[in-house]
């Protein structure tokens, strides 16, 4: 874990740029919801993959949550996977707002379609920044109805060895919708990314 | 005597971004804050013509500090740099009496455009 290490400057680096990438993601979720969402400084932490499953798995326990994970492969090793978690409260609230019915499979649909338009948007704002240019695997979609929601997770999480865990609220003016978005990065992408880090970092 | 410019930001490298992007042509002594309190501080001390200001921050936010300029009346033009693009949020730093908003990441460009525009440079 110690040569995966980021010094404070690179995580400060790293930080603004899943903000503005965020800012953009907000932008189109705003523009496609029809409401206005509520930023908050994106609290970012870098752990071991192997802890995030039992982390995710206990937060989750007591509600009922839906994953969509997305593959991303770019330029120079980078590489990675980005997951959505949604706890179901109000999802029947926001399925109405868009004209989707109210059942299991729009209920699918609708949080892969939301995926879609905010990870594809963030990452392609991060990608940018790190002058990089990102293609997408198609999304895996994932229910904690699912009996084994947590050995899946575990599966996830293990292929990687850094988990860059963005914890997102977007917090809409006319309703409470949250999601959890997690970046999981392989090792040797973790190496190729601080670097790209420290090459912005000695423009300024 | 040269005008103050204050940069407020969380971010080290968005406030070294932002001050290395500034036109040369713009004569200012440069200070910073790292959250709304801070810069609010400075601006109730010192005399500062320019604030270019994040919103989304820890302690108090862009719009806070917007805000208390509002209420206090204070002398100072406030460019907005901030990554929440949303129109509504726009539409609300404009109303809250900022001169301008720059999207987040601030260029060189985007900054002589907007300055110029102000006749700030």
């Amino acid at each position: 874990m110690t040569e995966l290490h980021f010094t404070d400057v690179q995580r400060d680096c790293l930080q603004e740029l899943v903000n503005v990438a965020m800012g953009q993601a907000s932008d189109k979720l705003a523009r496609y919801l029809g409401t206005f969402v509520h930023l908050q400084v994106p609290a970012i932490a870098l752990v071991e993959a192997a802890l995030l499953s039992q982390h995710f798995a206990s937060r989750y326990q007591q509600q009922s949550a839906t994953l969509v994970s997305l593959g991303f492969f770019g330029d120079q090793g980078l590489r990675g996977e980005t997951i959505m978690l949604y706890q179901l409260t109000n999802v029947g609230v926001i399925a109405q707002l868009l004209g989707y019915s109210d059942d299991a499979v729009s209920e699918a649909e609708m949080l892969t379609d939301i995926s879609s338009v905010l990870t594809t948007t963030f990452l392609s704002g991060l990608a940018e920044q790190l002058e990089n240019s990102f293609s997408y695997a198609a999304p895996r979609i994932l229910s904690s109805r699912d009996r084994d929601f947590a050995d899946k997770l575990a599966y996830t999480a293990e292929q990687w060895q850094l988990a860059l865990q963005v914890d997102i609220r977007y917090q809409l003016t006319d309703y409470s919708f949250n999601c959890d978005m997690i970046l999981l990065i392989p090792g040797e992408a973790v190496l190729r990314l601080r670097q790209t880090l420290d090459n912005i970092l000695a423009d300024f | 005597m040269a005008l103050t410019a204050l940069i407020c930001d969380d971010s080290l490298l968005a406030r070294n971004q932002l001050k290395k992007s500034l036109p040369s042509a713009f004569d200012a002594d440069i200070i910073t804050a790292s959250n709304g309190a801070e810069a609010l501080t400075i601006l109730r001390t010192r005399e500062v013509g320019l604030v270019f200001l994040d919103l989304t921050m820890p302690e108090l936010d862009g719009v806070g500090v917007l805000e208390a300029i509002k209420a206090d009346a204070m002398d100072c033009l406030v460019i907005v740099v901030s990554a929440d693009i949303q129109p509504e949020m726009q539409k609300r730093v404009m109303e809250l009496g900022a001169l301008a908003f720059v999207q987040k990441p601030a260029t060189a460009d985007k900054l002589a455009d907007v300055m110029h525009k102000y006749g700030l440079i």
